[in-house]
């Protein structure tokens, strides 16, 4: 970005505090995010940022030229300009909009800062920098940080770069042409999606003409297993066996990434010979290098909701709780915080900000719950009327001097840190005595992780005072069941004196590890988020030509979410086979879970997927096919008719497309019994 | 390289359609999801990919205040996630959306137009900058930069290229006064006493044997040419061109603008047409919002008779009756006389429909009512998908009726990329005050 405008120098400057202060709260509040460069960009910088996906070089392609133009557009007729775009790197970039107010400006920092927390300590974004998206010359290199045990994450902007130079490369490359190339990626970009993103990357090698089985031996012995174990579990006659079985049906296991299978395996046709020959090496590299790209963005588009829900809630809690908005910049605050979370619709912001709120709130109510069925007398039957509510949330409340943490109790902190009270930040109190930091504007200074934690102990909140009463008898009995030592406090003061503040937080912080968009919905989408927020589904009704609503059920809204976040909510298309038909054919296999395929979308794959395994292509799917009678009787009788699931082999030969009845074998592949997505009541209603 | 090449091929892409990608290539939408949102149509090229059969497929909604019934219609753009997946742009980036001022700005500039709102109250008079003119005054306020463009003005409309006419006075067979007639033909400035000294004062009279031929071998010289290589020396000023600067008298003025948008929901009106006439009049509602000091809207939904509604509902309305615009135009009579005085405000009164109406009631009602309701503007847009249908006359009519008033504009729209031109047609026309 250029430097050298004073507006944007002038901005940055004003920023230099707020970043490193946020960064320092971010920290204390036990995130721990990549370190991250802040850059103030113009509008139409943005633009171009936004267009790269928050890079400033990406190959050349007219897809950036088309999402520029999308961009500049929306911020030309008003439809939304960005605050800020961030990318996932270490250090992370993230560029702030020049004309945001100050407190925009602030609240996009806290925002960023919990994105590079997210960014480097979710295991799907580790997917990436755990595989070999770490190779290439720049890998290994170090770069100042201030946490030396992490191992360094991302090179990304380095990464892109380098693809952005080889590509540009090939275009300039007179015996190629821009033309060629472009056509090539566009080729190639038809099945970008068809990866494996639940697996780490690595890098997709040519294996040679015929395909091998894998041979399990090997990979056993790779896997170092003690001869004992191996004997055991693994005996050499079903080892054989397996062997033998694999290099019959070539692929036992369906392969989940097309893409690495056709650059293994993939060859181009040749028009002049008319056959089949080997893709010439800036193919397969091109190939690769969108594939490697796929791999990179897929951490950050299996996490959307929780990473935005992560930020938000981070950002709500830094700005609003901790006032790291100052007094005079609070409403405009909450005007912004307002419009991201109120954007209607299916909104990641706040769908994710309220699942983690809940991730949080039950596991404090279950931390408090098991201290006081461990109250003598207080029995998970009783439990509703054992407990004073009103004097357990008397109980909850945070100590008045570490909720009240600023310049007038620096004297009781002081003598609280002298005791040795884990809540208090003696070093922090030394620094606001001595005048180093202004407690008034940034409290959290005085304050250890402990000593925050209780101060924004969620049940203590004025709008959660209810969740633990309305715990149900159900989770009760199933938190007692497990409770042994149930005598342990005598009063209710004593079990509440010893609950863990900090038990909310640190489930978040694990949560935030492991899951995924789809696991994190699985797990703590409630019944409620779904009512208060009016969600509902619809389906496509052929009885009336148009769509209706189906339900507005818990389930049936979470299952069409799910269908929304699995596989980036596309259908799953595996490699089925190599050698079809002992053709050297191409099989696909759509994995139906009842949902069927955009045909025509698929067929135009097909056609693109030909171009990149030289010989015809076939894909198998389930369709729907309807009765002409059975939809004049629904129309006329207002119900839904049953559609008749039929196999379908789709084969294109390079000029072509054939239908043929699919083989049951496959068939019986391909299909999922389990799964249902369809919400159509029993019933139609109309 | 860079982001600029990548556009420009984007632009040859979707332009030029590479053709293995035409059939991609599709006019998408720009949409905020708000209620007020605006809706801007964009070129998209879609590579395909394997998706979900749209049919098949269903989806999630919000409900607008409560939940509704199983079995009730939905419009499935209504979750407002268009592209159906999460995390599909990659980056992480929030959105505010910009007020509408901003926004007739920004059309303003999109559509080389500049409206300048009509005011209505007068409201205070000052003194403002010093940029009125008279001829005469003080020697400190001359307005030099005027005086200065008046003389270059004047000499370049008396300069002509000498050289050219000295070339044309040799071509054979003619005299000084066809050589004059033909260089004025040709707009060379040159007055006929110097081509006759010109002409008396050539060295022969055959050199070329037409006027085409002479001019295909001379080059002219355009004058700007001229003064580029002579420089400037001589400027013809003349003392009528003096002007003095004098503080202007500045009228604030307050802007109060109303617009009636009149929509035909009658049995004909279906989704396409309902959703053209939602993109045509959404910018238009903004745009007026955002030049005018107040603006206040009026809906009318009409069949055969005619009621006011609310915005909300205003596009999503669907009714079964037969048409009678007239209906609407007695109702906007009504609401204006009562709540809007023509002394008062600006008045937009635009409808829109499919053009179809019951016999006659355009020319015997329609059209004596828009003559007699006052209004900086009267607009119809009509949104026929795929061009005209037979009984579809009424916008004709009103365009034959009302021709060369310039108060009156009448819009076609049979597809989403006639939206802009549509826009720009009635907010480009406005009766001369």
């Amino acid at each position: 970005m250029r430097d050298d405008r004073t507006a944007a120098r002038r901005a940055a400057a004003r920023l230099e505090e707020p970043v490193r202060e946020a960064g320092r709260l971010a920290r204390k509040l036990g995130l721990d995010p990549y370190r991250v460069n802040y850059w103030v960009v113009t509008n139409d910088e943005m633009n171009q940022l936004i267009a790269y996906d928050g890079f400033q070089s990406r190959f050349p392609h007219w897809r950036w030229g088309m999402k520029y133009d999308r961009q500049r557009k929306q911020s030309q007729f008003g439809l939304g300009k960005a605050f800020e775009i961030v990318n996932n790197d270490d250090p992370a970039n993230a560029f702030l909009q020049e004309s945001n107010s100050l407190a925009d400006q602030k609240a996009v920092i806290t925002h960023v800062e919990a994105h590079g927390d997210f960014f480097a300590n979710n295991g799907w974004f580790g997917l990436f920098t755990d595989g070999d998206g770490q190779t290439g010359p720049s890998a290994g290199t170090q770069v100042d940080r201030d946490d030396d045990d992490r191992p360094r994450g991302p090179d990304a902007a380095a990464l892109l770069e380098r693809h952005a130079e080889t590509v540009a490369g090939y275009m300039e490359d007179p015996e190629i042409g821009r033309e060629t190339v472009e056509r090539f990626i566009d080729t190639v970009s038809t099945l970008t999606d068809t990866i494996d993103q639940h697996s780490a990357y690595a890098e997709a090698v040519k294996t040679g003409e015929d395909i091998d089985p894998e041979d399990l031996r090997e990979r056993l012995d790779a896997m170092d297993l003690s001869s004992d174990v191996r004997g055991q579990v693994f005996d050499e006659e079903w080892l054989e066996e397996r062997a033998e079985a694999e290099a019959e049906a070539r692929l036992d296991e369906p392969r989940r990434d097309v893409l690495a299978y056709l650059r293994e395996h993939g060859m181009c046709y040749d028009e002049e010979t008319d056959r089949a020959v080997e893709m010439a090496d800036w193919q397969r590299e091109t190939l690769e290098i969108l594939r490697r790209e796929a791999y990179y963005f897929a951490g950050q588009r299996v996490t959307k909701v929780m990473n935005e829900g992560w930020a938000a809630y981070w950002e709500s809690l830094m700005m609003g709780e901790e006032r790291f908005a100052g007094v005079d910049e609070f409403l405009t605050y909450a005007d912004h915080q307002a419009r991201v979370l109120g954007s209607p619709g299916l909104n990641p912001y706040k769908l994710g900000k309220e699942l983690w709120e809940y991730v949080e709130n039950t596991t404090n109510r279950r931390e408090v719950i098991e201290r006081l069925l461990r109250v003598e007398g207080v029995t998970w039957r009783n439990f509703h009327e054992a407990v004073d509510f009103d004097e357990a949330e008397r109980l909850l409340e945070p100590h008045p001097t570490i909720a009240g943490a600023g310049p007038d109790v620096l004297g009781d902190l002081a003598e609280m840190a002298a005791n040795g009270d884990p809540r208090v930040d003696p070093k922090g109190v030394d620094r606001a005595q001595s005048g180093t930091v202004d407690p008034e504007k940034y409290p959290w200074e005085l304050l250890t992780y402990e000593g925050l934690a209780e101060r924004h102990f969620s049940l203590a909140k004025p709008q959660y005072r209810e969740f633990l009463q309305r715990v149900s008898r159900e989770r009760l009995e199933e938190t007692a069941r497990y409770l042994f030592d149930d005598e342990r406090y005598a009063t209710i003061e004593e079990a509440l004196a010893d609950v863990d503040r900090g038990a909310g937080w640190d489930r978040m912080r694990e949560v935030r590890e492991s899951h995924n968009d789809v696991t994190f919905v699985d797990a703590f989408l409630t019944e409620e988020f779904v009512r208060d927020n009016h969600y509902f589904t619809y389906e496509f009704a052929r009885s009336s030509g148009d769509y209706r609503v189906t339900s507005a059920e818990y389930e049936d809204v979470k299952k069409k979410l799910l269908l929304r976040f699995t596989n980036f909510g596309k259908p799953t298309v595996n490699v089925y086979d190599g050698n079809f038909d002992n053709r050297g054919e191409l099989l696909l296999g759509h994995e139906y879970n009842g949902v069927t395929l955009d045909v025509e979308q698929a067929k135009g794959v097909l056609e693109r997927a030909y171009k990149l395994w030289g010989r015809p292509v076939n894909l198998a799917t389930i369709v729907k096919e309807y009765d002409e009678h059975d939809l004049e009787i629904a129309r006329r009788r207002n119900r839904e008719p049953t559609p008749r699931e039929t196999g379908r082999r789709i084969r294109f030969d390079g000029e072509e497309f054939e239908t043929h009845e699919l083989d049951t074998q496959i068939e019986e592949r391909i299909s999922a019994s389990e799964v249902d997505y369809d919400t159509k009541p029993e019933e139609w209603l109309a | 390289m860079g982001l600029r090449e990548d556009l420009e091929r984007f632009r040859e892409v979707g332009e030029e359609r590479r053709e293995d990608l035409t059939e991609f290539i599709e006019h998408g939408d720009l949409g905020g999801s708000g209620p007020d949102a605006v809706r801007v149509p964009i070129k998209i090229v879609d590579l395909p990919e394997f998706a979900y059969d749209q049919r098949d497929v269903g989806g999630i909604g919000q409900g607008q205040g409560g939940t509704p019934e199983p079995g009730q219609p939905v419009d499935p753009g209504d979750d407002g996630d268009e592209d159906g997946q999460p995390g599909e742009e990659g980056g992480d980036h929030e959105y505010y959306e910009m007020d509408p001022e901003e926004f007739a700005k920004e059309l303003d500039e999109a559509l080389g137009l500049d409206l300048e709102p009509k005011g209505k109250e007068v409201v205070e008079e000052v003194d403002g900058e010093f940029t009125e003119l008279t001829r005469s005054g003080p020697n400190s306020t001359l307005d030099f930069e005027r005086f200065f463009k008046s003389g270059l003005r004047r000499k370049l409309a008396t300069d002509f290229d000498e050289s050219y006419v000295r070339e044309a006075v040799r071509v054979a067979g003619v005299g000084p006064d066809d050589v004059f007639h033909w260089l004025r033909e040709q707009n060379v400035l040159v007055s006929r006493a110097f081509v006759i000294d010109a002409w008396e004062g050539a060295p022969d009279h055959d050199r070329w044997a037409s006027f085409e031929e002479m001019d295909a071998n001379v080059e002219r010289e355009t004058a700007v040419e001229r003064i580029r290589r002579e420089g400037l020396n001589q400027i013809p000023f003349r003392r009528d061109d003096e002007r003095y600067r004098h503080p202007e008298t500045v009228t604030r003025r307050e802007r109060n603008v109303v617009v009636v948008n009149v929509r035909d929901v009658s049995g004909s009106m279906r989704e396409r047409k309902r959703e053209l006439v939602e993109r045509t009049f959404t910018p238009l509602d903004w745009y007026l919002q955002g030049k005018y000091d107040r603006a206040e809207f009026v809906y009318i939904a009409h069949d055969a008779d005619a009621w006011e509604v609310e915005r909300e509902e205003f596009f999503g309305i669907r009714s079964g009756g037969g048409t009678r615009i007239s209906s609407a135009y007695e109702l906007t009579r009504e609401i204006l006389d009562e709540r809007y005085p023509w002394n008062e405000w600006n008045r937009y009164v635009l409808a829109a429909g499919d053009s179809e109406n019951s016999s006659n009631d355009t020319t015997e009602n329609v059209v004596p009512m828009m003559r007699e309701i006052p209004a900086n503007l009267h607009g119809y847009v009509e949104t026929q998908p795929g061009g005209t249908a037979i009984n579809a006359t009424h916008a004709e009519e009103v365009e034959t009726a009302f021709e060369g008033d310039d108060g009156v504009v009448v819009a076609y729209v049979s597809e989403q990329s006639d939206v802009t031109d549509a826009i720009y047609r009635i907010l480009s026309t406005q009766e001369a005050e």
